[in-house]
């Protein structure tokens, strides 16, 4: 597999895990104790969280097996583009203008990075 | 000039002491988990990187489970996991708001790592787009306070 194209599966795969991981855990009143998490580990969205980190893990691994370390780690801050996208969509969130603001400033950053390879 | 000043009160001097100790305990608990996340990912790097093993015919998911078993790239992932421990001990102890911009830093460990322990040149406009990113991460906070939920 390209390297560049692990990365940019990584970071979506990622992003989806922390959409996972906030639709299972969102509603769930943690103070109840080990109740509350035990149903954390019976929820769907949790296993679906697990498993999509290990899988972006493991696509981080490939990536970075070939690619400069110091090129692809910023480039994972694309993820917080991704995040705030897939929450709009997925969440329902809103997403103030002064965060896109910190996001587009993230961007300029990456596509200096993706430039300098 | 103060009313309160520590030679008349000496007791104050413990006070500021033990504040100090514990402001100190945050301090070096943020400061080890961005150490600790930095050479989490470049011992990763450092088990699945280099010809030996990087076997290009195998299945994604057969060379994936191989990475998982490389010593270095365990030990990355426990160190890894170590500093997000430390983390979340000082989380606990100061707002996320003010800790969270720190998290920019490991930009910069991360990538000095790959100068020093694995060689690689990082040129002018690499650190221009290192820098910008992490003003962009430590603006995300600014928004923060608008969040309700």
């Amino acid at each position: 597999m390209n390297p560049l194209t692990a990365l940019w599966l990584s970071i979506v795969l990622g992003a989806c895990a922390q959409i996972f991981l906030k639709r299972g855990v969102g509603h769930q009143q943690l103070a109840g104790g080990a109740h509350s998490y035990l149903t954390l580990v019976r929820s769907g969205w949790v296993w679906a969280w697990g498993i999509c980190f290990l899988f972006a893990t493991g696509l981080w691994m490939v990536a970075i097996s070939t690619m400069q370390v110091s090129y692809a780690f910023p480039l994972l801050s694309v993820g917080y583009l991704v995040v705030a996208v897939l929450s709009i969509v997925f969440l329902k969130e809103r997403v103030p203008a002064s965060r896109w603001v910190a996001i587009a400033v993230i961007a300029v950053g990456v596509a200096l990075i993706f430039r300098s390879q | 000039m103060s009313t309160n000043s520590i030679v008349e009160k000496p007791e104050l001097l413990l006070q500021a002491s033990t504040a100090v100790k514990k402001s100190a305990l945050w301090q070096w608990a943020a400061l080890g988990a961005i150490l600790l996340g930095s050479f989490g990912h470049l011992l990763i790097k450092l088990g699945v990187t280099g010809g030996a093993h990087n076997i290009g015919g195998e299945s994604l998911v057969a060379r994936i489970g191989h990475y998982f078993l490389q010593p270095a790239a365990l030990a990355g992932l426990a160190i890894y996991g170590a500093g997000t421990l430390l983390w979340i001990y000082a989380v606990s102890q100061r707002n996320i708001s003010f800790l969270y911009p720190l998290t920019a830093l490991t930009y910069v460990t991360v990538a000095l790592g790959g100068k020093f322990m694995f060689g690689e040149t990082i040129s002018a406009e690499r650190w221009l787009g290192i820098g910008v990113v992490m003003i962009g991460v430590a603006m995300l906070q600014f928004s923060a306070k608008e969040d309700r939920s």
